[in-house]
């Protein structure tokens, strides 16, 4: 089981997601993705893709405007 | 939960920003006679700067071609598209303040900041080319039954299908 960081600070929509994506694609089952990331459509559009996909989703406010969002890859 | 949280607990569903879009331009459209446009303001406060600068931007081909759009007494920095793109952005600005949502954001690296200014040259390049940007040249063209609307919207899909190919393939 891996853990990948993914920086997505300053960056709008639609890159975090679409980095998200890229991302998992190459990793296996049961590695987890943590990204961090400074834009609110984010929590909203990476969460909702994630749990369409079927994989494990949580997220924290790690500071003012700042999450992280941590991604189980579930198949 | 209070009427704040409420309604910024959620994004709203994409029919509730459509109807009240919708609405806003038939205002817009039967106070001032012509619909939302939005990229001849970038035009207008360029060619407004450049004027200042004491550039004759009138001596230009463009202008030469096209009417600047503007009525008599309005000048580039005083006119309908101007002021509606000016309290857009005072709107926002009230709204994300009301919402403790702002924030400034640095630039991330010399690659962002290249494809950022790069893209912004080729929107407004193309913006000119085809008179309007999704609002002016689609948002506003298709109510109004204008066949235009449609061909701008055709490939403007097909534009940002491409795009994102490349975006996902190269630039990511």
């Amino acid at each position: 089981m891996a853990e990948y960081k993914l920086d997505c600070m300053f960056e709008a929509c639609p890159i975090p997601l679409l980095k998200a994506l890229k991302k998992l694609k190459k990793m296996k089952i049961g590695d987890v993705l943590i990204m961090q990331t400074d834009h609110n459509c984010s929590i909203t559009n990476v969460i909702e893709w994630t749990k369409k996909q079927g994989h494990y989703i949580d997220y924290i406010e790690i500071g003012e405007g700042e999450w992280e969002i941590y991604i189980e890859k579930a198949k | 939960m209070n009427l704040k949280s409420k309604i910024n607990n959620k994004p709203w569903p994409y029919w509730v920003g459509g109807i009240i879009l919708a609405i806003l331009n038939i205002i817009l459209l039967f106070t001032t006679g012509s619909a939302w446009r939005i990229s001849t303001s970038f035009l207008y406060a360029g060619v407004g700067i450049l004027h200042k600068l004491g550039i004759n931007v009138e001596d230009w081909y463009y202008f030469n071609v096209y009417n600047n759009g503007l009525d008599s007494g309005q000048t580039y920095f005083n006119n309908n598209i101007m002021l509606i793109s000016v309290a857009i952005i005072i709107g926002a600005l009230i709204s994300v303040l009301f919402f403790s949502e702002f924030k400034f954001k640095n630039i991330k690296n010399k690659k962002q900041l290249f494809f950022g200014l790069a893209g912004g040259i080729l929107m407004g390049y193309g913006t000119r080319l085809s008179f309007g940007c999704n609002i002016g040249a689609y948002f506003s063209a298709i109510p109004s039954f204008s066949l235009h609307g449609w061909v701008f919207g055709a490939f403007m899909f097909v534009g940002a299908w491409i795009g994102s190919k490349i975006l996902f393939k190269y630039i990511l």
